[in-house]
């Protein structure tokens, strides 16, 4: 939960650090007397957009409505409508210290500030005429969480306003779904209310569920009465709900308060909100979002009765940190030592004549011992394990807004959901998956005409498997989209210099579609808000191989992008190259290892006192490792003795690092080096390599970065780019 | 039974006559280095090895051996030859490696930490009023890993402060190091 709320604190904060950005240059140009850059106007939007969807997401309430107040004024700021003045600017500062001052309260786990984001709207209302006859707004009369109303989209807010115009009422259905067969559910569902009305949205409770199941409220219009409802949609696990009307008839006191739709916080009193505000917020009344535990409880609502549908929440399941866990992992460590204290006891028991008996008994209960702890062990280990599904359901809610937002229109299939990772990596994974999918649904799936013209059917698919192999997980992102234009990033990245147009020639697909990976790289002319801006393919691969993962592209075009992440089951074993170094075996982390190949010493060339090679037209700087660790070669190696040098690369860098022997590719498990050994670098840990036998894993980024970074690094670069030309 | 168990009472009550004699005895590991007697706190001392397979750890500070894997765990070995400058002799088969632990409350890291000796002897006990004081004896080099000198048997035994060698405290820099002529790769 912690992590969760300080990503979110975290990530908001940048955002707003980037709309402070704008807001100032746009004050500048307005001091100026230039014209004002539409360009800013449109980041400024983007960015309150994306703070209203974020915390529309993660329930920070006042934020959500905050931004979507602020989004109303840039949007009418950026058709024209309102002018920009100082004033107005004045309100849009204001905003960024509310905002900061709304982080600022979550960051030390009190609620959202109440009177500062009030005072706020009301100024934002003052500055922005609105033509809207507010007054007769029927969405205020509604018990509705404000958290859902943010995130509804245009479409589904005007759809709810013309119902609740037409006086339909309105009701909550929580539906648990089976996580294995959702999409036929929910069909079924769908299928089984429209005779009775219309399904205006549904969303994720944010309650209940747990790996298997998720919680959904549908929000249904229907003019049926809630007996009808309850009669005609009843099923396993459904509880239908009406809407309460503020004031109205069904909020008399003897009746118990009605849910609050898509949000789980309990409301003790609903005053009429403002009239000419449906999004104003009254102090005291916090609601609360979809992920409430961001927000710490507050008191006051502990006070009030907690309606049926909350209560349901309590599972089968507990949360735990995974820093427990790591400590009773380290407790089975101590509990191994102790067991082989007992085995030696044992062996001595049984070594005595006269304990014969005794020593038997012994034995016994030692190997019941040994298998127990075996069992603890993996026991604990298995605990670590979640289903890949969590991911995926953070996903299925991206793909929605994503795909709504490009107005494209995107179907998410998955298959394995249930595959299992340790914990760790699922945390890790969320980020690059979510801009993968992001990239194939920006970049990838083709807008509706052009899919149409191509003879594909309108709706994109974007396919997301996941799957065990051996000691791995993979998992794929495949879309159907327009597939990546080889020839558009070979000129882009002619023209950034990262290859020159004599080298294109040698470059294979693996190549060229490597370049994506680049920094900054990016084929599309213009930014716009989710990708492509040329970050992301970049930080995908460098999270996936922080986790020790592989990444791959495939691409076909017109016919669509796959991409595969190889990872580990676990953090803690990683494939690696066994290697010989000065008759010493070391593992390199295959994470990192680009090629091996045979070195050949009289292609060796000396710049600035540096050994270099050339591979492929490129220069490549050369490390023996043999002198960097200052190993003594055994005298049995003779210097004829063939030897390999085994390319690594760590973003944009590459060293060829030269040794005697390659064993082979072996799973391992990486193990701390000691306290005492913390200052040493270049080495990541070691690791056990059968007879007993300790490797130590070689700290490729390090060693990398110790020897680019002499001083040299600019030289070297130098020469690549001057030697080649 | 009985006779083993009475045996071990009057043990007992004579060994706590002489501690209210001599004041409380702790007891000390002693083992040999270079034709010497040293002895650290038993207390500290976790258990026992016979020399498993080392492997170096290049860019090491000088007295790591290298490091070994104790059931899964990868603890370092140390060499208190050279922290005490004594001539290196290659492991025997008498060779051992203690898992020494100093706690955070003990003024160590509570790493656990290999020592390499070339002889572990047995334990010996002896009160503070037993125990010399080795900076009168002791050159200052040895002075600030030798705690102080206990005599028992006709052997002198060196108390060794496990505190400047597991306390996270700065190895002495390798151009200090001794000569490694006598010793051959593990």
């Amino acid at each position: 939960m912690v992590d969760q709320r300080d990503e979110f604190i975290s990530e908001a904060q940048e955002i707003i650090e980037g709309l402070a950005r704008d807001l100032l240059a746009l004050d500048a140009s307005l001091k100026r007397k230039e014209g004002v850059d539409h360009e800013l106007i449109n980041d400024t939007f983007r960015a309150v957009h994306t703070l209203k969807g974020l915390s529309g997401l993660f329930g920070v309430a006042r934020m959500s409505t905050l931004s979507h107040h602020l989004e109303d004024l840039l949007d009418e700021m950026r058709l024209g409508r309102v002018e920009l003045t100082p004033r107005v600017l004045d309100v849009l500062f204001r905003a960024v210290e509310v905002y900061g001052q709304i982080l600022a309260a979550l960051r030390a786990g009190e609620p959202e500030p109440a009177r500062v984001v009030d005072d706020l709207l009301s100024t934002l209302d003052d500055s922005v005429s609105r033509p809207t006859g507010a007054a007769a707004n029927p969405l205020a009369e509604y018990d509705l969480d404000p958290g859902l109303l943010a995130v509804l989209t245009e479409y589904e807010e005007h759809r709810l306003r013309t119902n609740l115009q037409q006086g339909v009422g309105l009701f909550v259905i929580r539906v648990r779904f089976d996580l294995a067969t959702i999409d036929g559910a929910l069909d079924n569902l769908k299928s089984r209310a429209k005779p009775h009305g219309e399904i205006l949205t549904y969303l994720p409770s944010g309650e209940g569920g747990d790996a298997e199941s998720i919680d959904l409220d549908v929000l249904l219009a229907s003019r049926q009465s809630l007996d009808v409802l309850r009669t005609e949609l009843a099923g396993p696990n459904v509880q239908i709900e009406a809407v309460a009307r503020r004031g109205g008839p069904h909020r008399a006191a003897s009746e118990p308060p009605a849910t609050t739709f898509g949000g789980q916080a309990p409301r003790v009193t609903t005053p009429p909100a403002a009239p000419e505000d449906l999004f104003a917020v009254a102090p005291g009344t916090a609601p609360r979002g979809p992920i409430g535990p961001i927000l710490e409880e507050e008191p006051q609502a502990t006070d009030a009765p907690r309606q049926g549908l909350s209560i349901r929440g309590v599972a089968q399941t507990v949360r735990v940190d995974i820093r427990k866990l790591d400590h009773l992992m380290n407790i089975v460590a101590e509990l191994a030592i102790v067991r082989s204290a007992l085995s030696r006891i044992t062996d001595r028991v049984r070594g005595a004549p006269e304990l014969r008996e005794l020593g038997i008994e012994l034995h016994r209960l030692h190997r019941g011992l040994d298998r127990h702890l075996g069992d603890l062990q993996s026991g604990i280990l298995e605990v670590r394990m979640v289903p890949l599904g969590q991911v995926f359901d953070k996903l299925a809610r991206v793909v929605r807004q994503i795909s709504r937002e490009h107005d494209k229109e995107v179907n998410l299939v998955i298959t394995g959901a249930e595959t299992e990772v340790d914990k760790l990596i699922v945390e890790e994974l969320s980020d690059p998956l979510m801009h993968m999918i992001r990239n194939a649904i920006d970049h990838g799936i083709e807008g509706k005409r052009v899919r149409e013209e191509r003879g594909k059917p309108e709706a994109g698919t974007i396919a997301l498997n996941a799957y065990q192999k051996g000691n791995h997980v993979v998992l794929e992102v495949q879309d159907d989209g327009a597939g990546i234009d080889e020839d558009r990033v070979l000129a882009t990245a002619i023209k950034r210099g990262l290859v020159s147009p004599s080298e294109v020639e040698a470059l294979l697909q693996r190549d060229v579609l490597g370049f994506i990976f680049m920094p900054g790289f990016t084929t599309k002319a213009g930014a716009d808000e989710l990708s492509g801006r040329g970050v992301g393919m970049d930080v995908v691969k460098t999270n996936i191989s922080k986790l020790g993962g592989v990444i791959d592209v495939h691409s076909e075009l017109g016919i669509g992008t796959k991409m595969t992440v190889t990872l580990p089951i676990t953090l803690a074993i990683i494939s690696a190259l066994v290697v010989v170094i000065a008759g010493r075996r070391y593992a390199l982390p295959l994470a990192s290892v680009l090629e091996a190949l045979v070195f050949d010493p009289s292609s060796v060339r000396t710049i600035e006192g540096r050994e270099v090679m050339t591979l492929r037209g490129a220069t490549l700087a050369l490390c023996r490792l043999d002198a960097f660790f200052g190993l003594p070669r055994p005298p049995s190696a003779t210097s004829s003795a063939r030897r390999f040098v085994v390319v690594v690369g760590v973003g944009n860098h590459r060293l060829g690092c030269v040794v005697d022997q390659l064993i082979g590719q072996q799973d391992i498990v990486i193990k701390p080096l000691g306290k005492s050994l913390e200052g040493v670098r270049g080495f990541a840990g070691a690791t056990e390599l059968g007879d007993q036998h300790v490797g130590l894993v070689i700290d490729a980024p390090a060693i990398v970065e110790e020897i680019l970074a002499a001083g040299d690094a600019s030289r070297l670069l130098g020469a690549r780019r001057g030697g080649e030309a | 039974m009985s006779k083993a168990r009475e045996a071990s009472e009057a043990r007992r009550a004579a060994l706590a006559r002489r501690a209210v004699e001599r004041g409380i005895r702790a007891e000390y590991l002693a083992f040999r280095m270079a034709d010497e007697i040293y002895a650290v706190p038993i207390a500290y001392v976790k258990e026992i090895l016979k020399l498993p397979p080392l492997t170096e750890v290049p860019r090491a500070p000088f007295d790591v051996m290298g490091v070994i894997s104790v059931r899964g765990r990868i603890v370092t070995v140390r060499d208190l030859r050279r922290r005490l400058r004594l001539p290196e002799a290659a492991p025997t088969r008498r060779s051992r490696i203690l898992l020494a632990e100093l706690g955070p409350e003990q003024g160590g890291t509570g790493e656990r930490v290999g020592l390499f000796v070339d002889e572990v002897l047995h334990v010996y006990r002896f009160a503070d009023a037993e125990i010399e004081s080795a900076a009168n004896v002791l050159g200052s080099e040895l002075a600030e890993y030798v705690t102080g000198i206990g005599r028992q048997e006709g052997e002198m035994i060196l108390l060794v402060d496990l505190k400047p060698i597991l306390g996270g405290a700065k190895a002495p820099a390798p151009a200090q190091r001794p000569a490694l002529g006598g010793r051959t790769g593990a």
